[in-house]
């Protein structure tokens, strides 16, 4: 699902250095290291936000460094991204923040309607389908997030410290839900420093230190 | 078309979200427009005062006197042969003191005791209307002037002058006022597109995240400059025709005869304030938005 092939990329000094790794297709693994080991690049390089200064990037049959701007959202509606802020739209209620994706996409209003009802359903949340995002708590805000980058079922899911602003037991929920999501086909690949989230997982563990990968271990 | 639907949906929530801003933004764009308009309509009432004086131009051609019929005869063909000239009346001496006397009936006794006809016999010639440059003029009434057999050429040089000069200034100030104006509106439209679009950097940033395509985000704000341009010449148009019945109907009151004399654009102008609006408003729009880079 994804190839990084000895992969650069340098700011002012390097972020990444030869970076050399795969995800494969239905895998759930972690990217760990402290702050500034060069994890939100390397996913940013995933959803070519940013492009790679040396080596070569495949994500989903793409070769995402030869990608035409114009195909870019076509790679982007293949992939659901988590951030540690959550992003949602604050002047657009919790449905219209989930029906996003599937309005980019197209998709009929009834259909929307039912995908994003049914997402609510699962989630517990769908007495709050009219509110505001900024009237959530910091892990509804997150579920809604997740709920967003999943409602138009991508093949992939990037996760960028998406604990980061939550306490422990709504971090447990988010990652059982990552699980979850990995279980029904989706790709995870999580970015955090949170070290209790990966261990004892079982799942494969990339350490990045300084833009370079130190090691892989089994959570 | 579902897509479409849902992206002028957002353009108008986003536009009234943003409503002071954006009403600020019309009604600056509307007085530019209301400017504009007068302007043209001014020149426009000017240009169909000048046709209208025009229908009845002409020169007067002066005979000497006791010029044999022969002559009058090759004169009358050498004007018919002139294409500037679409009218030629001959006026005898006789008809010439008929005329008079018909216009000053009250001083007919100062006519009876004149003895003999003083006044020449003279071809009236109407010129079309492409002929009316005073310059032109001017040059055919001297031309006209060195025929054997014409005494004289007069015709209203200094009305048709300064009408003419006029009309060419009042085109020149629309030309210059309407391409500032023009270039205002786009620039109005632009600033506020500007501000709208850095206000909403970070939803722009997530909708590039989420895979919408450049036409997704850019077509809101392409709507709203629309809009915009397009109310902005409505009001500006309702406000000048606003105007022009009040102003008309007030200046009617003291003076009746100028009814019928002063015009408003045909209907067929009508949309033209709005579409000019909409059309630099929309150019504005997509100069402020530049281009969506991923």
């Amino acid at each position: 699902m994804i190839q990084f092939s000895q992969v650069s990329k340098y700011f002012n000094e390097f972020t990444l250095k030869n970076i050399t790794f795969s995800v494969d297709k239905g895998e759930l693994a972690y990217i760990t290291g402290p702050s500034g080991a060069g994890k939100t690049t390397l996913l940013r390089l995933i959803y070519r936000a940013e492009h790679p200064d040396e080596g070569s990037i495949r994500v989903a049959g793409w070769d995402v460094e030869k990608l035409r701007e114009g195909a870019v959202p076509f790679l982007r509606r293949q992939i659901g991204i988590v951030f540690q802020d959550f992003r949602l739209l604050p002047n657009k209620t919790v449905f219209d923040n989930i029906a996003l994706p599937l309005r980019i996409h197209g998709f009929h209003p009834e259909e929307i309607k039912d995908a994003v009802t049914e997402v609510l359903k699962d989630l517990g949340l769908r007495h709050k389908a009219n509110d505001f995002p900024n009237s959530l708590s910091g892990g509804q805000q997150q579920m809604i997030a997740i709920s967003r980058a999943m409602v138009s079922k991508p093949i992939l899911l990037l996760a960028d410290e998406p604990t980061g602003n939550l306490d422990p037991d709504t971090s447990a929920t988010i990652m059982r839900l990552f699980r979850e999501i990995n279980v029904r086909g989706t790709t995870v690949l999580v970015a955090t420093h949170h070290r209790e989230l990966f261990e004892h997982s079982g799942r494969r563990v990339i350490h990045l230190k300084d833009g370079v990968i130190e090691k892989e271990t089994a959570g | 078309m579902r897509t479409l639907l849902y992206l002028f949906k957002t353009a108008f929530k986003d536009l009234w979200r943003e409503k002071w801003i954006n009403a600020l933004t019309v009604l600056t764009i509307s007085f530019a427009l209301l400017t504009l308009s007068t302007f043209v309509l001014i020149t426009l009432n000017i240009d169909l005062t000048l046709k209208e004086w025009s229908r009845g131009f002409g020169l007067l051609v002066y005979l000497k006197d006791n010029l044999p019929a022969e002559e009058k005869n090759l004169l009358r063909e050498y004007f018919k042969k002139d294409t500037d000239i679409i009218e030629v009346n001959y006026i005898s001496k006789e008809q010439a003191l008929k005329e008079l006397m018909q216009t000053f009936k009250e001083m007919s006794p100062v006519f009876e005791g004149i003895e003999e006809n003083p006044l020449p016999s003279s071809f009236e010639l109407k010129l079309k209307r492409e002929a009316l440059q005073p310059a032109h003029i001017k040059e055919k009434a001297e031309h006209i002037k060195q025929i054997p057999g014409v005494e004289d050429v007069q015709y209203g040089e200094r009305w048709l002058s300064s009408l003419s000069s006029l009309l060419r200034w009042m085109k020149i100030i629309v030309i210059i006022l309407g391409s500032i104006i023009f270039t205002a509106i786009a620039f109005v439209t632009y600033s506020t597109i500007k501000i709208l679009f850095y206000r909403r950097a970070q939803e722009i940033e997530t909708l590039k995240l989420l895979g919408a395509s450049r036409s997704f985000i850019r077509l809101p704000f392409l709507i709203e400059g629309l809009f915009i341009g397009l109310l902005s010449g409505i009001i500006g148009f309702f406000t000048i025709f606003g105007l022009y019945e009040l102003l008309t109907s007030r200046i009617i009151e003291f003076l009746p005869s100028i009814k019928g004399t002063v015009t408003f654009f045909s209907s067929a102008l009508y949309p033209v304030l709005p579409f000019t609006g909409a059309i630099m408003s929309l150019i504005g729009s997509i100069f402020a938005i530049g281009r969506i880079r991923y």
